[in-house]
Order: structure tokens, then C-alpha cells, then sequence
């Protein structure tokens, strides 16, 4: 399959087709829409991080001014459904039923346990307060480690126990590698380590909204508006959990305001109501408030990490052993207990050692659930591995860059099978190390920081590496099938050219941010010679879109785009029959080029893409055979994954006095394979950067003893904003994917998982000489004073 | 909730005589995060926006005399040259947006032990300038602050403006925040040298209930410095008015920070504002 026919428009920096709409908010977002008939919901909460719900009563609630309808999970138990985990990651996997509403106990702060709808917002949020709930408080549990202790209270007393499951992978049993424990006698180097990913919350910037048609008597149908990362996936749980039937069902993802994996979820309020607006016969409305946000809708990382690395005295790593506790939370969202799978087979990063082993055991706390957030298992992944390269280097004595040297898949042993049993297709982490490292002036940097050292200045300098790679292009069906995740990987596209040269593309993948209306219209620009503006692209209705698997882990371009591909080139090959009847030739005799279909060797005669398709509308002479339509549907599931990489540096300036911390340069050159997009492909490498530097430095999501989030608003949830970012200096290296046809790999999340390590691995070479091995995140100047106290004292 | 409008300053004070607890709202920048989050429901709002009195500012030899409604951005772009300390403060409130709203006097108003305002205010001793019917008050700032978001305003008075000296001398804030922008402080500190007078002044921000000065502090290195021979800072000087701003705060733990890590972080900041408003005075 040769991918490109023409290639005007694919690598251009088009400005984004979507951003006046979005960017002026003059558009559908889901809270921007009312349906005729419309009310609205208002959620009761639980105050308690664990209780036993006695009774509910919501009578007076129910009488108050505008109310419709106030009930609790009770009064809906038998038909609002249950919110499904599609990823039981192991036979024996603990899998708690998790309910909407609360119907006997509730088991984190911020769990749904009653509803108001009402004829207008304000009134179903006051009458609220008039709902009176009897709880009975129940023993809390929030740490991860205590969860495990024996004795600890339960989160779900029927189960017996707060560990979810234990995941291994052993390059051993899987024959990848050897045994980690064989290589334990003769490493010259032991280095363990303990990280800590704190618990984050994925600030999309709308929050989550949803509108629930009813049907409308018998045989009628339900409209859900919601604003989510996966409308088919929602369309499909609504139906197999409601016993709704799937074809009366149409999800309209409307313009969606960021997911970052927030919105990559099936959530209790869209089943809250979805069951209200059954109960009330009307369509009803949700808009959740920021701090319901924080409060409820899933939550990341929050992972304990114990790595042991053995290596020989010359920085050559000869095992790892990862072992994992992964707070779930109360209950487990869409693909709770799979993201640490994701970052799994990602430990090895790109190094080549002989032996590897991986744990994770999940972890019930009486917290908000955890789920995927941005980069998903990766970052963790990338963050222990890189991190404990430093520590290394340490050991040996030489520079950070040169260990990793030392360890790194060279650029000729591509296409390489790792410990952890991928293949990596393609990579060359010498030639964006070495621009990396001249953009930033590396050697310049080491030798101010030996000055600085030398002169005892209260400001010292850190100078921080991240070499990542990650895996992209989710998914192949029948990986994804063999780590028992419950739907496949591939994904649709359809191309439909009309009447007068105008081309229609439906996406089953979902854009909420990414700019697929701009990047998918100059692919198919290209495929078909039409010009750029002449693309619609359609997404995000199951109505139009009638199959797909939606937009989450960086798999829109490398899988949706593909299939694109796929159906444009479909609909070229049937022009050609349909342009060579025209040009009297045969279809052989035909080559596309410059946007038209030309006899060989008599290029004068030409006929378009326009051309073909009015012929077939007229149908009035087309050859035999052929049917008067020039539309097209492709799916496309990968072989394998794709695998971006990059080298980000930075330079930091720690002060040793206040523990405060100042990005002075940063600099990433990220191979993310063939661009589509320069411009959209820098502004998701600045926005994942963002991100990263956030976990390092800002964000953690923090729990009173009681359970209460103490961070439900961004006045303590510290996103960082523009003045607290360095100017980010960005370029790239471009070696093609070959593990499909346009050569992309991937970019949403390759920022995010590279930038944390890189901004811790430089505080901590600032304070080396202290004897600081760790910061924990976010590094605060408070976290950084401590740590230096701890050594200094 | 009524939300009462008076077009004039006389008729501001009468309403607020009339009804004590309504709540007056200038920039709303903090009152209406209290009304959003339902934290705080007024029986009524006082909207003083509208007070011409309110929006000007004016100097004579000794002061600024600053109008309730004067908002950071007009100190900074205004009154940078002639404040700098309350410029300084200023530019580190919140972002460009809330700069535009929020008013000192707003500040003053609210009494948060994190407003940035305060500690340059304490430090150059100025004062509130507290009207009601019944007549005008000075209130020094450091009689203002009397606990946790509380100040001695009487039920029925509104600030009408805020007086600050100018002081001949140098002038430092500086605060430590989790975040550089939109951020609570951590703990701030003030400092304003007052050259004739040969005087520190200061002002610590989020390290107790009420922002504070230093006293001690300040009389120790008001006498141990070298005003004459505008000689360096003597060794040791810089870190004991360190330690006795440090022991001046009573500080709590709280999700933004811990007691030990704020006592320390004012040490910090008290030398160095120190070292450099010194320097600064050495040039000058
Ligand atoms: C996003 C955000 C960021 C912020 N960042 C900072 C920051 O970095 N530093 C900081 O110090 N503050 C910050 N604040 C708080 C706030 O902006 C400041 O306290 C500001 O000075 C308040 O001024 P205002 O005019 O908006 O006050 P308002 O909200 O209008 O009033 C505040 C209080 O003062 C009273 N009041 C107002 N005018 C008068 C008057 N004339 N007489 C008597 N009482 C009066 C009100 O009744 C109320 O109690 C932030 C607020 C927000 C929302």
C-alpha cells in the first residue's frame, strides 16, 4: 500500500480549521445546548469518605418551589445499570459492583447518593440541602500500603479483602528475556529505589455535561448529548447495562472541551441521568461545577514504585524488577485496572539489558477512583526508568547522557524486540540526543554548574535528562484481546465525495482538542487532490459515525488516520475506473497525479476527482459493473504499536535556601515519526510539557485524614499557568513509523510522559552533592528544603 | 438578597448606617467567590463601584491617600514610582484579570493573613482612613487587623481610602507561593527603610492569624545597621533579623504549607529583602 499520493498539503502548518469556533466558544458544547422540554439535575454527594446509608428521604426536597422529582439510589436500584470495567486484567481480578447512585454505601467523598431535578438549575441545586440522609460512618482507608496491612477496614466488606489483583509479566516466562533473579548474583551494582506518583487530576477545561432524550413513548428513541472522549463506547455500555436497546440509542459528542483521559470514561452521572430522564419522562440535563469535578470524576496516577536495577560496574544494565502498588480507588472506572498495564512492557524504556520483571498488585482505598489520565502507566513507566539512570550514573561515576548511551538500542539494531516482548519498529535516539544536547548547550551548562559548586552558590544548577520512548497506535485487536481488555483496537473511517467535487469524512475517532478536523482534511486533501478547505470532516455522533473506538491514548493519527487513508484510497482506485472510462483507456493506463487522473504519456487529457464523482451522480455512462456511488468505508487495526521518542533537557535553578525551583531553559526534540502537522504537533508536545512539568512541580490531589479532598478547587489543585512555564524550545527528528502506512506515530501524550523526569532528574543533579537521591513530587519549595534538611541533617 | 447601588458617597454611608449587615462589594473578587462556593449568603450587597469619591488617589508632602476603589493596576501603572513596595505587592496578586478588579481596599476589607497588600502597609505605617455617618477615623494598620479575617472596622463605617507614606527609602516584598501566578502565599515579607528616620520597618503575611511587624526585629536592626558609613550589612546582622522576624510568626499547618517550613522560609526572605534594600540605600 503506498500511502501518499501527493504530498502538498501533509507536512504543512495549517492554522486549525476548528479554533474560531472553539476558541470564541461559539459553538456546541454540551452546557451550550437545550433541548425543548429541558430540565435540570442536581447531585447529592456523599460527605463521607465511608458510610453506611440508612435511609434516604427526599420528601421535602420533592415539594420544594420548580422540583420535578427528587429520588435516591434506592428508588432506581433495579433500573439505573451499573457502570462497567472493561478491563478485568486477571482470572481471579476483585471486581466490585459499582453502582451509579448509592444504594446501601458509599465509599468515597463525593459519591452520588441522591437527585433533584428541577425547572431550572438554581432550584435543583437548593433543594438539595433539603434532602436528609442518615449515615452510619464506616472505618476509612486511604493509603495504599495500609489497604494491604492486615486488619485494615475494607472497602467493600462482601469481597474480603482491599487487593484488587496481582499482574506479573516475567521476560522469562514470556521468553524475552531471562530471569531477573539469575542476574541478582552477579550484578556489580544493586540501586533500589522507591518513587512515589502522586495522585492527579485531569483539568480538562470544560467540565462534564450531559442531556439525556428520553424516547418518547413506545418504540421512540434516546438522544445523549455528553461531553465525552468515547460516544460509541458509551452508546455501547448504555445499551448492554440498561438492557436499552443499542439501535434506539444516538451519542452525540458534541465540540468537547479536553479529556486529558478524564472524559476517557463511562461515568455515574451520565447513568444518573440517563435513569432520571426515564423516570421524569423529559430530557434532562447535567453540568457538573469545577469541584464536582475534582471531587467525582476519576482521578491518575497515584502509584507506589519499588525498582531494583543490577548493572555491571561499566553502566551496563543487566535486570530490573518493578514492583507496583496502584491505588484503584473505590471502585474500578472503564479501564482502572489495566493503566499500569500500559506502562508494563515500558519499564526497559529504550535500553536493551537481558532480564526484566514486572508486579503490580491493585489497591481499594476508600478514595475517588483512579482511571487513565494522560499517557496512562506510561509516564510512570518512563519517570522510574529514567529516574533510576541518574542514579546509576551516579554510581558509576560518568555522565547521565553516557549511561544511557552505553544502554540504548542503537540506531542500527532497529527494528529491535525488547525484554518486555515489543518490537520496536523504528528509532534513533542518537541524533535527538545530540540535537537536544546542542540546543541546549549541555557542555556550557555542566561547566557553570561545577562553578556554581565550587562557589557555594545559595543557587545551584540541575541539569535534567528524560531519553523516553512510549507506545502509541492502541491498539492490535488481538494484543488487546491476550491482556484480556474487553473491546478491540482498530478503528473506522469513511469518505464520501459529493456531487460537486465536495468530500464528507466520517471519524470514528472523537476529537475533543487535537485538531482532527484540520489534520484528517489535509490527508484527505492529499489522497484525493481536493483542496484542503473542501474537506468536512464529521465525528463524534453514532448517528453519522456509526463505528468507532474513539480518542485516548495517541491513537488517533496511527490508527484513525490509517483507516482513513484506507477509505480515501478506496475511493481513489474506483475514480481511476471511473476516470479511465471517460479518458477511454483503460484503468492501467491511468496514474494520478497533480490532483487528476491522466491517460500515461498524454497528460493534456486530465479528469478530477470533481469529474469522477459528477459522473456518477449523473450515472448516465458509467462502465458495467460499477455502481453509481463514489463512497468508501475502511477499518483499520493495527500490527503493531508505533513508539515516539525524544530527548528533553533541561536546565533548573534550585534555590538552597527557600527550596524554591526555576526552570531556566528547557528543550525537546521528539521523534514522533512523519508530521502531519508541525504546528498542531508543536502545540501538543508545549501542552503535554505543560502537563509534565506539572506533576513534577505543581499538581497532587490531597486527602485529609478523613477523606475529604483538601485540593477541590484550583485555588489549591495548583495547575500551573503561563507565568509559572519556561519558554519551551522545541524541534525534531523524523524517522518514520514502519508499522503502518503513513509513517506517524503519535504525539498527544509523548510531552507529559518526557517532561517529569527531566524536571525532577534536574533538581536532584542540582543537590547531589548534598546527598539528595529524591524529591518527592510535586516538588515544592517546601519538598525541595525538606529533602536537603534531611541530608544536611 | 437586595443588592443596594448608592450613586454617591453620602448615600453610601446612609445605607450602610441603615442596614449594617450589608455586605459592600467593590471588585468582588473576594466576595463573590464566598457568594459562588455559598460559603456566605448577604441578606444585601453594597455596590460602591459606582462612588466617584472612591476611584481617585492624592498626594501631599507626607502620603498617598489612596481611594477604596483604586485597583492594583492603577497602583502599578500609577503610584509604581512613588510605592514601589505597594507596586511590588501588587503586581503579584493573582493574574492580569484579577489586578484589574481587585482593589487595596478590598484587601483591607476581606483581612485575609494572605492578602498581599498588607505587610508593605504595615511596614510603611499606614492607615485606613474609616468613614460613617458618624464621622472619619484614621485606623493605623497595625490596629487593623484584629484575627482571622477580622479588622476594627465598626459595623456601620466603609473604608474610604487608604493612607501610605512615602517614605524616603528603600522598599522590598517578596513572597513564596506554590504556584508563580494566582497563587495563596505561602508567607510574604515586607520591608521599607526609612532613610531620615533611620528605621526598618516590616510586615509579615500568612505566618500568623493577622499579618504582622516584626517589632523586635526592627528595633534590633534599625540600630544595628550602618546608616552613616553606608558600609555593607555587618556579618550576622542579615541572618539574626532573620531569625527574630521567624520568631515573630506563629504559623500554621495547613495543605499550602507547614509551620517549621514558613518560620524558615521568613528567615530567608527577611535577610534578603534585607540585603537587598541595603544595597540598594549603598547606590542611592
Ligand atoms: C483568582 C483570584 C486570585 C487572587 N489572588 C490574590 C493574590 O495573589 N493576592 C491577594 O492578596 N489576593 C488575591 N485574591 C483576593 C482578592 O482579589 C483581593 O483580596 C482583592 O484585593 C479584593 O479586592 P476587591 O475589590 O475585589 O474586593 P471585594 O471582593 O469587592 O471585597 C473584599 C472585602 O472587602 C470588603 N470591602 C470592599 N470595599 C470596601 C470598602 N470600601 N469598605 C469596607 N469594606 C469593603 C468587602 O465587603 C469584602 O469583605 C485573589 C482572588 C481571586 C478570585
Amino acid at each position: 500500500m503506498t500511502a501518499v499520493a501527493e504530498n502538498t498539503e501533509v507536512g504543512r502548518a495549517r492554522l486549525r480549521k476548528e479554533d474560531a469556533r472553539l476558541l470564541t466558544g461559539r459553538t456546541r458544547w454540551t452546557d451550550n445546548i437545550a433541548v425543548p422540554g429541558m430540565l435540570h439535575m442536581a447531585i447529592l454527594r456523599s460527605p463521607h469518605a465511608h458510610a453506611r446509608i440508612n435511609s434516604v428521604d427526599v420528601s421535602a426536597a420533592a415539594a420544594a418551589p420548580n422540583v420535578v422529582a427528587a429520588f435516591c439510589g434506592k428508588d432506581v436500584a433495579e433500573t439505573q445499570g451499573v457502570l462497567a470495567c472493561a478491563w478485568p486484567v486477571t482470572e481471579d481480578i476483585v471486581m466490585p459492583t459499582y453502582l451509579p447512585l448509592a444504594v446501601t454505601e458509599v465509599r468515597h467523598v463525593g459519591e452520588p447518593v441522591a437527585v433533584v431535578v428541577a425547572r431550572d438549575r438554581a432550584s435543583a441545586v437548593d433543594a438539595l440541602q433539603l434532602i436528609e440522609v442518615d449515615y452510619d460512618p464506616l472505618p476509612v482507608v486511604l493509603d495504599i500500603e495500609a489497604a494491604l496491612a492486615e486488619g485494615s477496614p475494607l472497602v467493600h466488606e462482601d469481597k474480603g479483602t482491599n487487593k484488587c489483583y496481582t499482574w506479573v509479566f516475567d521476560s522469562a516466562a514470556a521468553g524475552s528475556g531471562g530471569d531477573v533473579a539469575g542476574v541478582v548474583a552477579d550484578a556489580e551494582i544493586t540501586i533500589k529505589r522507591r518513587y512515589v506518583q502522586q495522585r492527579l487530576i485531569p483539568s480538562f477545561m470544560e467540565p462534564r455535561s450531559v442531556i439525556v432524550e428520553p424516547a418518547a413513548g413506545e418504540g421512540g428513541s434516546w438522544t445523549v448529548y455528553s461531553a465525552t472522549q468515547i460516544p460509541h463506547i458509551l452508546r455501547f455500555l448504555l445499551a448492554a447495562t440498561t438492557g436499552t436497546p443499542e439501535h434506539k440509542i444516538r451519542v452525540i459528542a458534541p465540540d468537547v472541551g479536553g479529556g486529558f483521559g478524564g472524559k476517557l470514561a463511562v461515568t455515574p452521572e451520565e447513568w444518573i441521568a440517563f435513569a432520571a430522564a426515564n423516570r421524569v419522562g423529559r430530557p434532562v440535563k447535567y453540568t457538573e461545577t469545577r469541584s464536582e469535578a475534582m471531587v467525582s470524576a476519576h482521578h491518575g496516577r497515584d502509584v507506589i514504585q519499588d525498582l531494583t536495577l543490577y548493572a555491571k560496574r561499566d553502566g551496563t544494565v543487566t535486570g530490573l524488577d518493578v514492583k507496583l502498588l496502584a491505588n484503584m480507588g473505590a471502585y474500578l472506572g472503564i479501564v482502572t485496572p489495566g493503566v499500569p498495564l500500559l506502562g508494563a512492557f515500558m519499564y526497559n524504556g529504550i535500553y536493551k539489558f537481558p532480564a526484566y520483571r514486572f508486579e503490580c498488585t491493585g489497591v481499594f482505598t476508600t478514595t475517588t477512583k483512579t482511571d487513565a489520565y494522560r499517557g496512562a502507566g506510561r509516564p510512570e513507566a518512563t519517570y522510574a526508568i529514567e529516574r533510576i539512570m541518574d542514579e546509576l550514573a551516579a554510581e558509576v561515576g560518568i555522565d547521565p547522557m553516557e549511561v544511557r548511551r552505553r544502554n540504548w538500542i542503537r540506531h542500527e539494531e532497529f527494528p529491535f524486540g525488547t525484554v518486555a516482548g515489543l518490537t520496536y519498529d523504528s528509532g534513533n535516539y542518537e541524533a535527538a540526543t545530540d540535537k537536544a544536547m546542542q540546543l541546549l548547550g549541555y557542555d556550557e551548562l555542566r561547566a557553570e554548574q561545577a562553578a556554581r559548586r565550587e562557589s557555594n552558590d545559595p543557587k545551584q544548577l540541575g541539569i535534567g535528562i528524560s531519553t523516553y520512548t512510549e507506545m502509541c497506535g492502541l491498539a492490535p485487536s488481538r494484543v488487546l484481546g491476550a491482556l484480556r481488555y474487553g473491546a478491540g483496537g482498530w478503528e473506522s473511517a469513511s469518505v464520501r465525495v459529493l456531487p460537486t467535487g465536495k468530500v464528507e469524512v466520517v471519524t470514528g475517532s472523537s476529537p475533543h482538542g487535537q485538531g482532527h478536523v484540520t489534520s484528517w482534511s489535509q490527508i484527505v486533501a492529499d489522497q484525493l487532490g481536493v483542496p484542503f478547505d473542501d474537506v468536512e470532516v464529521l465525528h463524534g455522533d453514532t448517528r453519522t459515525s456509526h463505528k468507532g473506538l474513539d480518542t485516548y491514548g495517541s491513537r488517533s493519527l496511527a490508527v484513525g488516520g490509517i483507516a482513513l487513508v484506507m477509505a480515501s484510497q478506496k475511493v481513489r482506485e474506483k475514480a481511476r475506473v471511473i476516470a479511465a472510462h471517460m479518458l477511454e483507456c483503460s484503468p492501467d493506463d491511468v496514474e494520478f497525479a497533480d490532483g487528476a487522473f491522466r491517460v500515461k504519456g498524454s497528460p493534456e487529457a486530465s479528469k478530477t476527482i470533481a469529474d469522477c464523482a459528477l459522473a456518477v451522480f449523473a450515472a448516465h455512462n458509467l462502465p458495467d459493473g460499477v455502481e453509481p456511488t463514489l463512497d468508501s468505508e475502511a477499518t483499520f487495526d493495527p500490527e503493531g504499536f508505533s513508539f515516539p521518542h525524544g530527548t528533553h533537557l533541561c536546565a533548573i535553578e534550585v534555590d538552597t535556601e527557600t527550596g524554591e525551583v526555576a526552570i531556566r531553559q528547557y528543550v525537546c526534540v521528539d521523534d514522533v515519526g512523519r508530521v502531519v502537522n508541525p504546528l498542531i504537533v508543536e502545540g501538543q508536545v508545549h501542552g503535554g510539557v505543560a502537563q509534565g512539568i506539572a506533576q513534577a512541580l505543581y499538581e497532587e490531589a490531597v486527602y485529609d485524614a478523613e477523606g475529604n479532598l483538601l485540593t477541590s478547587s484550583f485555588a489549591d489543585y495548583t495547575l500551573p499557568s503561563s507565568a509559572d512555564l519556561p519558554d519551551i524550545v522545541s524541534d525534531r527528528t523524523e524517522t518514520p513509523a514502519t508499522s503502518n502506512p503513513l509513517g506517524v506515530k503519535g504525539v498527544g501524550e509523548a510531552g507529559t510522559i518526557a517532561a517529569t523526569p527531566a524536571v525532577v532528574n534536574a533538581i536532584v543533579d542540582a543537590l547531589r552533592p548534598f546527598g539528595v537521591i529524591d524529591v518527592q513530587m510535586p516538588c515544592t519549595p517546601e519538598r525541595v528544603w525538606r529533602a536537603l534538611k534531611e541530608v544536611i541533617a | 438578597m437586595d443588592f443596594l447601588r448608592p450613586q454617591t458617597w453620602p448615600e453610601a454611608l446612609a445605607r450602610k448606617a441603615e442596614r449594617p449587615a450589608a455586605v459592600p462589594i467593590a471588585g468582588g473578587t473576594d466576595v463573590m467567590v464566598e457568594v459562588n462556593f455559598d460559603r456566605r449568603r448577604p441578606e444585601a450587597l453594597l455596590d460602591l463601584t459606582r462612588i466617584p469619591e472612591l476611584t481617585g488617589w492624592e498626594r501631599d508632602e507626607r502620603a498617598i491617600r489612596i481611594g477604596a476603589n483604586v485597583t492594583y493596576t492603577r497602583v502599578i501603572e500609577e503610584l509604581g514610582a512613588e510605592l514601589p513596595g505597594l507596586a511590588m505587592a501588587s503586581r503579584t496578586v493573582g493574574s492580569p484579570q484579577i489586578r484589574n478588579r481587585g482593589t487595596i481596599a478590598g484587601n483591607l476589607g476581606a483581612a485575609s493573613p494572605a492578602g498581599d497588600a498588607h505587610p508593605i502597609l504595615l511596614a510603611l505605617g499606614a492607615s485606613v482612613e474609616a468613614e460613617s455617618v458618624r464621622g472619619t477615623r484614621l485606623i493605623p494598620a497595625v490596629e487593623f487587623y484584629v484575627g482571622v479575617k477580622r479588622h476594627s472596622l465598626a459595623p456601620d463605617e466603609l473604608i474610604r481610602a487608604v493612607h501610605v507614606p512615602l517614605s524616603p527609602g528603600p522598599q522590598q516584598f517578596s513572597k513564596i507561593g506554590t504556584r508563580n501566578a494566582m497563587v495563596i502565599a505561602v508567607c510574604s515579607f515586607a520591608l521599607a527603610l526609612d532613610v531620615p528616620a533611620r528605621r526598618v520597618g516590616t510586615g509579615i503575611g500568612s505566618a500568623a492569624p493577622t499579618p504582622r511587624r516584626a517589632v523586635a526585629a526592627e528595633d534590633y536592626v534599625s540600630g544595628a545597621l550602618p546608616w552613616e558609613s553606608r558600609d555593607p550589612i555587618p556579618d550576622g546582622v542579615g541572618a539574626r533579623f532573620g531569625e527574630l522576624v521567624a520568631q515573630t510568626a506563629s504559623p500554621i499547618d495547613d495543605v499550602r504549607g507547614s509551620a517549621a517550613y514558613r518560620r524558615h522560609a521568613l528567615a530567608v526572605l527577611a535577610r534578603r529583602n534585607l540585603a537587598w534594600a541595603w544595597k540598594e540605600y549603598q547606590c542611592a
